[in-house]
């Protein structure tokens, strides 16, 4: 019976392993939150922070590329969260995206009267142009910018770099 | 997986091409460097527009990178329309280039139109002005005084949802510092908006 009990266990962790999860609702960020409620929040974890909008094109396109990569990763060693960099008037269009391509991931959405502040906030050297795409290593050291569009490969090589000893 | 067919599998180098034409441009124009002359057709009506020749009669010429189909640039349409009338009438005209691949001459220019833009709207075929501007965004501005050399570069405002309560006009606060002879107060912003499509 434990046997079976165990059995069954495992199968349905194998299961919601392979099928994300609903997404969470959107939390918004400041930009002086954003250290400290977006990249510390991880420390102990390569963290992998992918900025996009609902308008953006090569954003939607490169997210299944994202969630294909973050597979190839225990959570114990990455998280990823997105920042979403529409108007907070575009919420409602943040989440049903999120919502209709079941991403997995947690997203927040930037907060700025002025955008320019979040943006200077996130990277001084970030022109604004999204996707964009930082990754942090387990003691929340930035160690890669990925500039446009991606693919699985490119973010997994960043996330290894992260990863990698001694960084 | 798909396979392609053989035949049309691209070369090494026509890969590199590929990757060369959506790369980031190479260009970072600084402001006070001079600005790259162009010579582009308009979108209405296929005349050549040549930034020297605006220069040579403007105050200044605020050159925006714009798009049909991007929100952000059409957040902006009614305002880019003002400030294209307000400024033309003093000596500061607004010239539009779009340098989107997706989006051809005749939607320009039926965009122009239907958002009432009485500036010229110029077409960058294989968007090499965008490249030699280094422009990544629409909406995207560049502002170069008489003598060619690059005195603005950024936004229009802060505010892409709400016009009535923008904070940091900082296109408008650049124009009125050039037409009152004063230094531009904050010469270098962050545009923000869609990416100009190179592919």
């Amino acid at each position: 019976m434990r046997l079976l009990l165990r059995t069954l266990l495992s199968a349905a962790a194998l299961v919601a392993l392979a099928r994300p999860a609903s997404s969470e609702p959107v939390k918004l960020v400041k930009p002086e939150q954003y250290r400290a409620r977006v990249v510390a929040a991880k420390k102990g974890r390569a963290l992998l922070v992918n900025f996009w909008a609902t308008w953006c094109d090569p954003c939607r396109e490169e997210m299944p590329a994202l969630v294909a990569a973050a597979r190839g990763f225990s959570s114990k060693d990455l998280a990823v969260a997105l920042v979403s960099t529409d108007t907070l008037k575009k919420t409602p269009e943040v989440q049903k995206f999120l919502a209709s391509l079941r991403i997995p991931f947690v997203c927040w959405q930037a907060k700025s009267p002025d955008p320019q502040r979040f943006i200077d906030a996130v990277d001084t050297t970030w022109s604004g142009a999204v996707p964009y795409t930082l990754v942090y290593d387990r003691k929340g050291n930035l160690v890669a910018r990925l500039a446009g569009p991606q693919t699985e490969r490119s973010f997994g090589e960043a996330v290894r770099k992260a990863l990698a000893p001694g960084s | 997986m798909r396979k392609l067919p053989a035949l049309v599998v691209p070369s090494a180098a026509v890969l590199a091409a590929l990757l060369a034409a959506s790369a980031a441009p190479a260009a970072d124009l600084k402001v006070g460097a001079p600005a790259p002359d162009f010579t582009l057709p308009s979108a209405s009506d296929g005349k050549a527009v040549a930034l020297k020749d605006l220069l040579a009669k403007s105050k200044a010429v605020a050159v925006v990178f714009v798009a049909t189909k991007c929100p952000v640039s059409n957040a902006y349409n009614t305002r880019m329309a003002a400030l294209g009338k307000e400024y033309a009438a003093k000596g500061i005209p607004l010239v539009g280039i779009n340098s989107n691949k997706t989006e051809p001459a005749a939607e320009v220019k039926a965009h122009a139109e239907k958002h009432g833009f009485t500036f010229a709207v110029l077409k960058d075929e294989g968007n090499r002005i965008a490249d030699a501007y280094g422009a990544t965004k629409t909406p995207e501005v560049f502002v170069i005084d008489p003598k060619g050399n690059l005195i603005y570069h950024g936004r229009i405002d802060e505010n892409q949802d709400d016009p009535q309560n923008v904070k940091s006009p900082d296109l408008r606060n650049a124009l009125e510092a050039i037409l009152s002879g004063r230094p531009v107060p904050t010469a270098e912003t962050k545009a923000f908006g869609c990416t100009i499509k190179r592919v």
